[in-house]
């Protein structure tokens, strides 16, 4: 037996002390707070999923940014909507447990995201199983919907293929290029992106190379392209590695055009690539805002700073969320089927979605941008065949 | 906070605990573990405010529960490695990748290790080997990579092991990102399988929303894992470590085959990291290379060291306050890694035993320090 | 396997290779010294580099160093930032010391609970930068990419004959600095009195202290002395690469240490030819395949290398007696 009673009756009170305590009452746990989806209640949440820290948060915050603009400008008295951040630091890891979140919580009544392709291919069987519409301001893999499409996932961007499709047009149209040399960063990113150029610019890609995440000296790679001599640099990755890299081969006294994908799209590209940078191109499958919309001015005032990467396009998702509200959907069923036929007129572009999920092509464009004193400013857009 | 925890230790609970008779121990686990069982549930306040759930932007709190209990498993595992044999390894995630890419790779549909099985052998589209399979075949897959790691390294010095133990981890992440035709590259693979059980709601048993399944499953495995190490530990092998690790030069001369036990304990530990590898693709349905970098190595030696190393519940609390706390306190958003930094650092200078070391640990501790401040006096 | 890409261009890679080891071994210096005295292995080096890349930027930015700037600020500017480089570097390394690994020493600590707590001090310094600087002062503190000032410009040098390579201004200045330091510091721990106590110490700390030296002192030397070495890394990186962010120091710091364990961790000049060893591996695997390569070739020649020379390629010596 235990030896000393005076620690059992310790621990006999601390039991009592707890089953009293147990009667302060219970968490409305399950389900997150009795939001009774169904029913003249208009109270709903829309997430918001992506890296909101991190290296690469400036991709992403932007749209996240203009999703809140358009709740901020929606006019409706019957609905209260609010807008929630779950910051998942681009990891699928941590994505996970957010998704089986917002899956099980019915007041969420749809996602604007995965802003990354790695976190909406680990998430989207989640969101499918707990019928939660996707709408995808940024996540431009391929098979997201073209190998297991799944029914609740949309998104606003053309993916890679095109992509890579639209950027090969712009290096033999635009450019000229008859020796394109192309880089990729390895990533599940750049690496697609830039087979895809590859493939597209056939005979016109004199040699293709691989850096690394991480990679500070790009030595090796500057000495092949010296011995390749290109007329023009193709480069799918993120600023990270871009910033150095331009700057290397400028150093090397390589002047041919630099060419970027969408990873380079953020409004720390200017910055980072410094005086070196100056005429880098980077493509986008992201419109130039109209002159006459008020957006830019509209999310200065309220965020202090120019709308950033894919901002209309999150401005666009929020928005096709709320008209499925402004058209009676209150349910995420009836949510999903308003998004399924959605057809109207986006701040970025036409919005529709086929069956897979994607925007038909002829509503999308690509578009160049040259970095002028350390801005991006639209210069051409490009339309790939078919 | 030294003193606190000193104090904690008049209450002689590890002692008391030991000194109790049998029945009282089998109750106060069996107490416990149902509480585990019970804690998805867990719905009455104010104990409820352990929950990660409670604001609408927090994660899931069985989803949390379950990764907490598979990063216990690993510190179980890691605990072999470094507790019990006293090797420095900083390349543990290698054997955690194994893990969880041998479920992908042959459990998948859509892997292309599984698809040029398909084809080779005239297989149907969505064939794949059986979950069940995949077990086996993951604990075999890191035991060898334990083994082949540690026949080379393991005659090194301390340090020198620890810098080719991490080498390692970044090998295995490396390749599995670079070669495409084998593991999907950097874009890992889906589909990865779940384990098999009966069909509720249209949804196999273990899906994607119900995660509390899950937790329960990594729970019975966890509890396996901490018996088979306790037995492990208080056996000969254990005490073969034991003798490594405290001077093995002496351990040599009494006939304690050095490089024999501690390619065992890489091997072991191997395992197990592998298993809870399995554990966390499975869940997670999609395996890929980034989800194993190095800074997870190092949280995985944290877990180990700062819960106290060498001592099995040390190192469960360890894992459990190394993912609790950050989940739970979400609302720190981007300081969350500055706090995880201050606190690492804070723990370690006020308490270098580990938060619940083992006894033997806690007396070497007061050894060295005794020796440490003498040798301070004499200057 | 494109051999021909490396054979063809041997002494270009050769080159790039040295370069790259140079700043691989200036940071190899800190782990090495702080190992060959102290038994552990400073995790927080790498950020210490980080902290110089920084100081360089600072510097830059007040003085409002630009490119094309002309000879007097080039030199003026350069210099100035190496020497706040050195010694913000040295000052962190000594900080991390003072607050973290003293108090282990006093309560004699096992060399796990060092490394520990040296990971701990790597985090907080790197958010430090990420997050806690770019919330007081926003930009360009962060976690971006930032653009340092190319105060000194590149250009070539003199082309070596016979080979035809072109050097760069740049690369000759990383080189003869990787070297110049090394033989410096070299000197100083051979030659000097206050070296001969770090030798001292780090034959037999007990013996040293007998004999009259100072052990806290010295150690505090050691990391002032690997601290400045990674200052001067920091300004030949950033000169070279022109950039610097909060995490610049990760991967960097994980080069260093496996050269520094490569050439034979408490060695210095195993410091400098693991380092340059290093450098040339990658860029040379870089050639046979590509950038995606690097690190797994470069650890697998670690590995082979320390099973046929299990202390390193000039094997442990700072502690070894010297005639």
């Amino acid at each position: 037996m235990i030896r000393s009673s005076k620690t059992w009756q310790a621990a006999a009170i601390a039991a009592a002390a707890g089953l009293v305590l147990s009667a302060c009452g219970t968490t409305d746990t399950d389900g997150g707070g009795g939001g009774d989806a169904s029913g003249e209640d208009c109270n709903f949440k829309i997430g918001a999923m992506g890296a909101l820290s991190g290296a690469n948060a400036s991709i992403v915050i932007p749209s996240v940014d203009g999703a809140e603009l358009a709740l901020d400008q929606w006019d409706n008295d019957e609905c209260d909507v609010t807008l929630e951040r779950f910051d998942t630091e681009g990891d699928p890891a941590k994505a996970t447990p957010v998704a089986t979140q917002i899956a099980g919580d019915e007041t969420f009544i749809g996602v604007i995201g995965g802003a990354f392709s790695g976190e909406t291919r680990a998430t989207k069987t989640i969101y499918q199983d707990g019928g939660v519409p996707m709408i995808s301001q940024s996540a431009t893999a391929t098979d997201l919907t073209q190998d297991e499409p799944v029914e609740v996932f949309h998104r606003l961007v053309p993916y890679d293929d095109y992509q890579g499709a639209a950027i090969a047009k712009y290096l033999t149209d635009e450019a000229g290029a008859k020796k394109v040399f192309v880089v990729d960063n390895s990533e599940a990113y750049g690496e697609p992106l830039a087979d895809r150029v590859e493939e597209t610019l056939g005979d016109a890609m004199v040699q293709r190379d691989k850096t690394q995440v991480g990679q500070t000296d790009f030595a090796p790679t500057i000495s092949k392209m010296e011995s390749a001599e290109p007329d023009a640099i193709f480069y799918g990755g993120y600023i990270a590695e871009a910033a150095p890299l331009l700057k290397q081969i400028r150093d090397a006294g390589i002047d041919v055009p630099f060419v970027g994908g969408d990873g380079l799209y953020g409004a720390d590209f200017g910055n980072a690539v410094g005086p070196a940078g100056e005429g880098a191109i980077v493509m986008c499958p992201c419109a130039p805002i109209e002159e006459d919309s008020t957006f830019a001015a509209d999310f200065e005032d309220k965020f202090g700073n120019a709308p950033g990467a894919y901002a209309a396009e999150g401005f666009d998702a929020m928005n096709v969320f709320l008209a499925a509200l402004d058209d009676g959907a209150r349910t995420r069923e009836e949510v999903l089927d308003f998004v399924n036929s959605y057809e109207g007129d986006g701040l970025s572009k036409q919005i529709a979605f086929d069956e897979n999920g994607d925007v038909p092509k002829e509503n999308v464009s690509y578009w160049a941008y040259k970095n002028t004193d350390g801005k991006l400013t639209p210069e051409v857009e490009v339309k790939p065949e078919g | 906070m030294s003193q606190l925890l000193d104090s904690y230790r008049g209450l002689q609970l590890g002692n008391r605990w030991d000194r109790a008779p049998k029945w009282v121990r089998s109750v106060g686990l069996l107490l416990v573990v149902a509480f585990a069982f019970y804690l998805p549930f867990l719905n009455i306040l104010p104990f409820a405010y352990i929950r990660t759930d409670l604001n609408p932007t927090g994660s899931d709190w069985a989803s949390v529960l379950f990764l907490i209990v598979v990063y216990m498993i690993v510190a179980v595992g890691l605990n072999v490695v470094i507790g019990f044999a006293g090797l420095l390894d900083l390349g543990y995630v290698g054997f955690y990748a194994l893990g969880a890419y041998s479920v992908a790779l042959f459990g998948s549909p859509s892997s292309p290790v599984v698809e040029s099985l398909q084809s080779r052998f005239g297989l149907a589209d969505d064939w794949a080997v059986p979950f069940a399979m995949c077990i086996p075949i993951a604990i075999a897959m890191s035991l060898t990579a334990g083994v082949i790691l540690g026949a080379p390294t393991l005659r090194l010095r301390g340090d020198y092991l620890a810098i080719v133990t991490l080498g390692f981890g970044e090998i295995i992440r490396i390749t599995a990102r670079n070669l495409d035709p084998i593991t999907g590259g950097a874009a890992g693979i889906t589909q990865v399988p779940v384990p098999p059980g009966p069909e509720i709601d249209g949804r196999s048993f273990f899906n994607t929303i119900d995660a509390e399944r899950w937790y329960w499953l990594a729970l019975v495995i966890l509890i396996i894992i901490i018996w088979l190490a306790r037995r492990l530990e208080h056996s000969r092998v254990g005490r073969a470590w034991l003798a490594i690790r405290e001077d093995e030069d002496a351990a040599a001369v009494m006939g304690v085959a050095g490089f024999k036990f501690k390619l065992w304990a890489f091997a072991i530990g191997a395992s197990v990291g592998g298993l809870a590898g399995l554990l966390f693709g499975s869940k997670q349905q999609y395996v890929e290379p980034n989800a194993f970098m190095l800074n997870l190595s190092f949280l995985f030696v944290a877990m180990v060291v700062i819960g106290g190393s060498g001592n099995i519940v040390g190192v469960l609390v360890g894992a459990f306050l190394l993912t609790y706390l950050p989940e739970r306190f979400r609302e720190l958003q981007e300081w969350r890694p500055f706090a995880f930094g201050v606190a690492l650092v804070l723990v370690m200078v006020l308490r270098p035993q580990g938060l619940v070391p083992s006894r033997r640990r806690a007396r070497e501790f007061e050894d060295r320090r005794h020796e440490a401040e003498e040798a301070a006096a004499d200057v | 396997m494109d051999f021909d890409a490396l054979i063809n261009g041997l002494d270009r890679h050769t080159l790039d290779g040295i370069t790259r080891g140079s700043i691989y071994a200036l940071v190899a210096l800190g782990y090495t010294m702080v190992y060959g005295v102290m038994k552990l292995i400073n995790f927080a080096h790498s950020e210490v580099f980080m902290v110089g890349t920084w100081t360089v930027l600072g510097v830059y930015t007040v003085l409002g160093a630009e490119a094309g700037a002309g000879l007097g600020m080039v030199i003026g500017a350069t210099l100035l930032a190496l020497i706040a480089a050195m010694l913000a570097s040295a000052g962190t390394a000594l900080a991390v010391e003072r607050i973290a690994y003293r108090p282990l020493r006093k309560k004699g600590a096992p060399p796990l609970i060092f490394l520990i707590t040296g990971i701990g001090c790597s985090i907080v310094l790197v958010e430090t930068f990420g997050q806690v600087l770019s919330a007081f002062f926003g930009p360009p503190f962060g976690r971006v990419t930032v653009n340092v000032p190319s105060v000194l410009e590149t250009k070539v040098v003199f082309t070596i004959p016979g080979l035809d390579l072109p050097v760069t201004n740049t690369r000759l200045l990383i080189i003869i600095g990787a070297i110049v330091m090394m033989v410096a510091l070299d000197t100083f721990v051979n030659k000097s009195r206050l070296g001969r106590g770090v030798r001292a110490v780090a034959q037999d700390p007990d013996t040293a202290s007998l004999m009259g030296v100072n052990q806290d002192r010295v150690i505090m030397l050691v990391f002032v002395l690997g601290g400045a070495m990674a200052g001067v890394a920091a300004l030949l990186f950033t000169i070279q690469y022109d950039i610097t962010k909060f995490d610049i120091g990760f991967i960097i710091g994980i080069k260093a240490f496996t050269a520094a364990v490569l050439g034979g961790i408490g060695n210095l000049r195993g410091a400098l030819v693991g380092g340059l060893l290093l450098g040339v591996v990658e860029v040379y695997a870089s050639q046979v395949w590509d950038s995606s390569w690097t690190d797994v070739t470069a650890f697998i020649v670690l590995v082979l290398v320390l099973m046929f020379r299990p202390t390193g390629l000039l094997g442990e010596s700072l502690g070894k007696a010297r005639a």
